[in-house]
């Protein structure tokens, strides 16, 4: 047993607590080299994207300085907020300083000024009142599309797109990706493929796949930018082009004139997302979906937080609305999509199923079968609750509590046993060195367990050093 | 951040009052009105890009109506778009383009009679409130504003008007802010006070645009944090319901509350007649008074 425990106690620690980790764009644009952040800022939609995910108050300090030629003193600026909300402003300052959006110089007189960014100060500008080159191609040039499409089929093309991802990740015999999305889907550490086999899911892909679009969706995209540069792509092109692809209009076309090769590859990884529609690969033009608009949406909604429910909500983001949970644990769900069948099936015993609807269990072993898989009881909850019926919605709180505090509960359980680490001492020659070394271990107070038919002891290991110097010091003397 | 999905509408009420406009002209021509609108459509520009949720209004004023210009809301692209041509943001190059055709059509169609230089505020606010409550109504949960920019002098016949609509906005939960461009407005001191907006005289005209981000961009959250213009003093003089004019001291109605700089012994609002105090009645009292003593 405490074999066991010992050496497996780490990995198993770890498995337990595996969490998708999905940094915001703040998170993400820190660590970036301070040389990439400057190249970024020379695009008037990456300017206008970071200004608008800043702390509201930030957003007016930069709002107060775009339109000053001089640097402000820092005293001055200091005295813009009230005394109780140093708080705020310090922070403020830092998210500033740390997007690289202000920097201190010297004024004539010696004191320290703050100045925006030039680069950035130019291109909000832009941003906001015009002037400067055109951020893309406008389809106009090429004429009236004779394809066009309207706004629902869009929506509903993007969805499409991308619920094949997932299927895939389900692993639906149906479903099929290019090579480059799989090794992106493998890479991300959300399927993992053993050789020569088709890949499977891994733990966090099955918590990614509760999260909701948006989310899913940014953290998809963080991974394809993580592997980009690896991939000869340039990320200040790229994260350019998804930023401007966030501000553009639903139902319009533009023109791939002038995208450079790179960005018309990154163009088809897009496509095969959902996230721009082109009806062919060698189209001369292409259609941002909702899915590309509201990709910015989904930069500050943190998985675990339930207010990204509003992403949902959209018409044709998601299906919204389709389960319902009773407090005798049944779950039924309201859908024909495979997918989603898949994804309650991740946590619930299936019963029956009709056109329609399904009907599920929730049971102790389901439960407990996915959060062996990786799946923590605060994603369950999270994905009945984003994705609950219209009927369900009318009650407070969404979901009965007894079935939400037992799925807490199930969670729980398995956190039954404490992980303690250790130095096992084992084979003693004979009982007598054993209790020996026992008591010694049991006086300095660091013998954690033991098992005297076995003659096996675990001590602490700040205690290991010393009981090992007794040891030796006992084996000296005899 | 839970703030970031709620809806923030801002309406703009400018004072496009041709005439005053026009003696402004003369005035000072470094400051016309198309310097006024370019600097309001930096704000509104300012207003929209700060999150996908902001939402704007824009209501001009003349002297006889009103008119609302411009609203954006989610219907936006049912408008004929016609994109961007230079580095802005598609959505404001499609509003400003917007607004300034408006504008320009509603200029070619006003025909100014008479000397009157009045702007009629009461009835643009109340447009504004009507708006603000046409979206509130259709279930949209939001935190709205209004910024008035006042050009024009005050009009103490529209007093009434103007108080009504100030309460209402009161009640629901509408901050108004006013930057008056020349001469202090006791009336929308009094709105702003009201409601816990901001006032604010603009010691300079030609940095309008500045001024409004500076103060009147920051909504009512972000303002609790930051150092602002302190408040003015505010004139509550009111005015009187027979002659319109402003007074410190006056008569009130003990029934309807109305407002009278002379006395009256019949209230023309609502008719009560009043009984006229008896000054023998005190007679009596001062002379047992005596005669306690």
């Amino acid at each position: 047993y405490a074999e066991v425990m010992l050496c497996e106690c780490y990995p198993l620690k770890m498995k337990l607590r595996v969490q998708l980790q999905c940094k915001n764009l703040h998170e993400y644009l820190r660590e970036l080299s301070p040389d990439i952040l400057d190249r970024l800022y020379n695009h008037p939609a990456t300017c206008l994207a970071v200004y608008r995910e800043l702390p509201a108050l930030a957003k007016n300090y930069v709002m107060r300085m775009l339109f000053l030629d001089h640097p402000l003193p820092q005293a001055a600026v200091a005295l813009w907020v009230k005394k109780d909300c140093q708080k705020d402003h310090d922070r403020c300052v830092s998210v500033l300083t740390g997007l690289r959006l202000w920097h201190s110089q010297q004024l004539q007189g010696g004191l320290q000024g703050m100045v925006l960014n030039p680069v950035f100060k130019d291109n909000l500008r832009t941003a906001l009142l015009g002037g400067g080159k055109t951020w893309a191609d406008e389809g106009s040039g090429l004429g009236p599309d004779r394809h066009a499409r309207d706004v629902e089929s869009l929506d509903r093309y993007a969805m499409e797109r991308w619920e094949v991802i997932l299927h895939f990740m389900v692993g639906s015999p149906s479903a099929a990706v290019s090579q480059d999305l799989a090794r992106l889907l493998i890479q991300a550490g959300l399927m993992r493929s053993e050789a020569g086999e088709a890949p499977c899911i891994t733990s966090a892909g099955f918590q990614f796949l509760l999260l909701d679009t948006a989310s899913q969706l940014w953290y998809i995209t963080l991974q394809y930018l993580n592997t980009a540069q690896s991939r000869g792509m340039d990320l200040v092109e790229i994260l350019s082009f998804l930023f401007q692809l966030s501000f553009s209009t639903l139902g319009r076309d533009y023109s791939v004139e002038g995208m450079s090769e790179s960005l018309l590859t990154f163009l088809q990884h897009l496509r095969e997302f959902g996230l721009v529609f082109q009806r062919k690969r060698k189209s001369r033009r292409y259609y941002p979906t909702r899915l590309a608009i509201t990709l910015a949406a989904g930069i500050t909604a943190n998985p675990s937080s339930s207010s990204s429910s509003a992403v949902n909500g959209t018409p044709g983001t998601a299906d919204s609305g389709f389960i319902v949970v009773e407090t005798n644990y049944r779950v039924y769900a309201y859908t024909n999509s495979e997918l989603q069948i898949a994804l309650v099936a991740l946590f619930s015993e299936m019963l029956y199923r009709f056109p329609n609807v399904v009907v599920a269990q929730v049971t102790r072993e389901s439960v407990q079968q996915a959060i062996a898989n990786g799946i923590t009881a605060q994603q369950i909850i999270h994905f009945l609750r984003t994705r609950a019926h219209p009927v369900m919605l009318k009650q407070t709180p969404v979901l009965p509590p007894t079935i939400t505090d037992q799925i807490r509960l199930w969670e729980l359980e398995r956190d039954r046993l404490q992980f303690t680490e250790g130095v096992l001492y084992n084979q003693f020659l004979s009982q007598a060195d054993f209790e020996v070394l026992r008591d010694r271990a049991q006086g300095l107070g660091v013998l954690v367990w033991q098992n005297a038919p076995h003659r096996v002891m675990v001590v602490t290991p700040h205690g290991h050093s010393e009981v090992k110097r007794f040891w030796k010091r006992q084996k000296s003397h005899t | 951040m839970a703030s970031e999905d709620e809806i923030s509408l801002l309406v703009i009420v400018v004072d496009v009052n041709p005439i005053w406009w026009g003696q402004q002209g003369q005035r000072q021509p470094e400051f016309t009105l198309s310097k006024c609108l370019d600097a309001v459509m930096v704000m509104a520009n300012s207003h929209l890009v700060m999150t996908r949720t902001n939402k704007l209004a824009i209501i001009a004023i003349f002297i006889i109506w009103s008119f609302i210009f411009f609203s954006h809301f989610f219907d936006s692209r049912d408008e004929p778009s016609l994109g961007s041509s230079d580095g802005k943001y598609e959505l404001l190059s499609v509003a400003n383009d917007l607004i300034a055709e408006e504008i320009k059509n509603l200029m070619a169609r006003t025909q100014v009679k008479g000397h009157q230089t009045d702007t009629l505020l009461a009835g643009s606010l109340a447009k504004s409130l009507c708006c603000i409550l046409k979206k509130c109504l259709a279930g949209q949960d939001m935190k709205s504003r209004i910024l008035v920019i006042k050009a024009a002098e005050d009009c103490a016949l529209q007093y009434m008007n103007f108080m009504n609509v100030i309460f209402a906005a009161q009640k629901q939960n509408v901050l108004i802010d006013a930057c008056v461009l020349d001469s202090d407005s006791g009336l929308l001191q009094q709105a702003c006070d009201i409601t816990g907006g901001l006032y604010l005289k603009i010691p300079q005209k030609i940095a309008l645009a500045q001024y409004l981000l500076w103060v009147f961009l920051p909504d009512a959250d972000q303002r609790s944090q930051l150092v602002l213009p302190p408040p003015v003093h505010v004139d509550y003089r009111a005015a009187c319901f027979c002659h319109r004019n402003l007074i410190e001291i006056g008569y009130v109605c003990s029934v309807c509350l109305s407002i009278f700089c002379n006395f009256s012994p019949i209230c023309t609002t609502c008719e009560t007649a009043f009984k006229i105090p008896l000054p023998q009645m005190i007679k009596p009292k001062k002379k047992k008074l005596k005669a306690a003593n």
